[in-house]
């Protein structure tokens, strides 16, 4: 089975060198400029043709093994590769599907889910979001109530998930649903893939305080799936949402969010004419190297997964520091654009226009969502001090 | 008296949400009736002298209002017009003007806002960027202005620089040769940027003359700094209130989440950021209302109230958030509304960074 585009080269031959040239000159020949570096979560509309062109190129998936029709590259070269994603302000599009779907489908999946779903995933024909969140169901999300009932080759989905990141650009859901009432908390939850075009479910977009749409309801009145949608053991959804957690808190906790808080801080410091106070500059020396620290140890938890070995509890701290972090410079950015600092948009500011409040915006969630810092401080607390709970 | 002014003020304000939102982005950021009836209120009049159709009070029965009016998300610009444009007005030396101008002031028939900072913004009074000239009789004005509290205000008072100092100038809304540009806020509101180009202005409608020009406008901004920091104040109130309730009621891992030891600990510091900054408003309206009180210690007064409130304001709300959760986030709830005006509050009249090294240079030079 031929999952992806054949790719044009064995990539892990090259010296490090020459492929990071190669990906540079992709992306600066061909990336749109005017989506570098934007404000807030693009939608699938504004990003599509650039990522059907590296779905075409046959670069969607650089982490994924060459037999699933990714790039198939080692740590090295995947570092590289994203370094050269960031270094040009490349936005994410929807991409739980290469992310998340991809791998629990490679580790978890029967063979006709992945001959079914990996081709389209690869495609960009199928863009997937992840339904584990419920109104009722944040940090305790082992509590989730949507339920998933067996009747016949099917299962009969009611209740609804919430805080879904750009379902409205997505045509697939995995879901978390109790399928078994009885069991205790995590023990009764499966893991389910599902058509968002299936009769019975109302995707509603929920406006944050930024003034943007980049979440949703979703609602699920008897929504109909195929039994074989399940994915893993019946009742086994947990550890199988599990497996990805670790991978989710690596990539919130990448050093890109930051990176590109400081140079916003930088833009808005040149304007106001402050990079020169002593005490200016000893506050953002601490916020950068706050960063770089990030970027070392970001580094360390990429090589474990680089070696392809679990990651341990400690990647939360990983989650803590980044967004922590990004949330710092962003309260700087504010205090430093004075009385700029309450203007919504771009602002002018000196020569040029600025979004002065956008790093704010995107830092504030960041320490909510994908498991709360205090959810990852109690994992830390408990699982790695190994103090009383 | 200021009993009953809190009391009314409370009652008269409660949270209207769906006008606060309703309100955004508008065209019109803030209503007419409300306002008038704010002035039926007294409110709009309270600094006013009673001769001239206000109420006569110290300035600190201001803060009193513009307390409650946090509490309840008001988009009516009270401290900007009510207390920055009717005290340049009332401490300038153009009686003629006052006379005409302050009873309209109270009554609500005409809104007024200070324009006084430049393109960059700061605190400091000498950096306005509007030059006055004489041209023949008349007084030509040239220049720009920022960071003016609202671009529906009838008329501005300008600060100007003339041959000899600064002076301040009343100025329609409707001036030939006066632009202005709404710039939109976090909380949905507008500031406005004014362009002068060949404005032509008389000898009436001088605010302030170079002799009280300074001391009107820098007392003016002082008194708008207290008034902003205590709505800080109220809706740091509101958004603390509903947090606790938040971790009363939310139930997660089978308990209410305030009643994790960790959550509680923190929630008492939002509390103790609160309580100091009614503490040094407190302290701060003290000081200023004492007549006696020296220019440079009234500006440090409102730099300490409103460094601690800025500061204060976006710690709370931002813990508020965290501790909400991603219903926070959303803009159905109202916690985005204080949050929002929060950050417009805290910016608006210099931030908690501004305060401070202003206060750190007055405190050196008290």
């Amino acid at each position: 089975m031929k999952y992806g585009v054949e790719q044009e080269r064995d990539w892990n031959a090259l010296t490090d060198g020459a492929f990071r040239d190669i990906v540079r000159a992709e992306v600066e020949a061909h990336h749109p400029s005017e989506l570098r570096y934007p404000p807030r979560r693009l939608r699938w509309a504004e990003n599509r043709s650039w990522y059907l062109r590296m779905a075409a190129k046959g670069w969607i998936a650089p982490g994924w093994p060459r037999e699933y029709g990714g790039m198939g590259l080692s740590p090295t070269k995947l570092l590289i590769f994203l370094e050269e994603m960031e270094r040009w302000g490349i936005a994410r599009f929807q991409d739980h599907g290469i992310l998340m779907v991809g791998p629990i489908l490679m580790r978890f999946g029967t063979e006709a889910q992945r001959r079914r779903y990996l081709p389209p995933i690869l495609a960009c024909e199928e863009i997937w979001c992840q339904g584990y969140s419920e109104p009722n169901a944040g940090s305790d999300l082992a509590s989730l109530r949507t339920e998933a009932r067996r009747e016949g080759d099917q299962f009969v989905i009611n209740g609804q998930k919430t805080w879904t990141t750009l379902a409205h650009d997505s045509s697939h859901m995995i879901v978390l649903a109790r399928t078994d009432k009885t069991a205790k908390k995590q023990s009764g939850i499966s893991f389910l893939l599902l058509d968002l075009k299936t009769a019975g479910i109302t995707v509603r977009p929920i406006r944050d305080i930024a003034g943007h749409d980049e979440f949703c309801e979703v609602f699920f009145d008897n929504v109909r799936t195929p039994a074989s949608n399940l994915v893993g053991e019946l009742n086994q959804g947990w550890s199988v949402a599990k497996s990805q957690l670790g991978f989710e808190r690596i990539h919130i906790g990448s050093p890109k969010l930051p990176e590109y808080g400081l140079q916003v801080l930088q833009s808005v410091a040149r304007a106001r004419g402050v990079q020169g106070d002593p005490l200016f500059r000893d506050r953002v020396a601490q916020l950068q190297l706050d960063v770089a620290h990030l970027g070392d140890i970001y580094g360390h938890f990429a090589a474990i997964v680089g070696r392809g070995e679990a990651l341990g509890p400690e990647v939360s701290l990983l989650k803590i520091w980044a967004t922590e972090t990004f949330q710092r410079i962003a309260d700087l950015i504010i205090e430093t654009a004075g009385d700029c600092g309450g203007l919504a948009g771009k602002v002018q500011m000196g020569d040029g226009r600025i979004e002065v409040l956008a790093p704010f915006y995107k830092a504030r969630p960041t320490s909510i969502y994908g498991g709360s810092n205090e959810i990852q401080r109690n994992i830390l607390a408990r699982q790695v001090l190994n103090l009383p709970g | 008296m200021l009993r009953m002014l809190r009391d009314s003020a409370a009652d008269f304000a409660s949270l209207d949400a769906v006008r606060v939102r309703r309100l955004r982005g508008a065209a019109r950021g803030f209503e007419r009736s409300v306002w008038q009836e704010m002035a039926r209120m007294g409110w709009l009049g309270v600094l006013i002298p009673e001769d001239h159709g206000g109420l006569g009070l110290k300035p600190g029965a201001a803060a009193i209002i513009a307390e409650q009016l946090g509490r309840a998300l008001y988009p009516e610009p009270y401290s900007a017009s009510a207390v920055a444009a009717t005290l340049a007005l009332l401490h300038g030396d153009n009686s003629a003007l006052k006379q005409r101008m302050l009873p309209q002031l109270a009554e609500g028939n005409v809104i007024a806002a200070l324009a006084w900072q430049d393109e960059r913004g700061g605190l400091d009074i000498d950096q306005c960027a509007v030059k006055a000239r004489v041209q023949g009789k008349a007084l030509i004005l040239d220049g720009s202005s920022r960071f003016v509290a609202t671009p529906e205000a009838d008329a501005f008072i300008v600060a100007a620089r003339s041959a000899q100092d600064l002076e301040l100038h009343w100025i329609a809304r409707d001036a030939p040769g006066l632009a202005c540009e709404a710039e939109l806020r976090a909380d949905g509101s507008a500031s406005a940027r004014l362009n002068f180009t060949a404005v032509v202005i008389s000898a009436d409608t001088r605010v302030a003359s170079a002799a009280t020009a300074r001391e009107a406008l820098q007392l003016a901004i002082d008194h708008a700094m207290l008034a902003a920091s205590a709505e800080l104040l109220g809706l740091m109130d509101c958004a603390l209130a509903m947090t606790l309730d938040y971790l009363r009621t939310r139930v997660q891992f089978g308990k209410p989440i305030g009643g994790n030891q960790a959550l509680q600990h923190r929630a008492v510091d939002m509390y103790i950021q609160k309580e100091l900054t009614r503490a040094t408003l407190g302290a701060a309206v003290a000081a200023m209302d004492n007549p006696d009180c020296a220019p440079q210690r009234r500006s440090a007064a409102a730099s300490s109230a409103k460094a601690r409130a800025s500061q204060a304001a976006l710690a709370i709300c931002k813990e508020a958030l965290q501790m909400h959760g991603a219903i926070g986030y959303t803009d159905e709830y109202d916690l985005g509304l204080y949050f929002n005006r929060a950050l417009v509050l805290s910016a608006w009249l210099g931030n908690a960074g501004a305060h401070r090294s202003r206060y750190a240079t007055l405190a050196d030079a008290i």
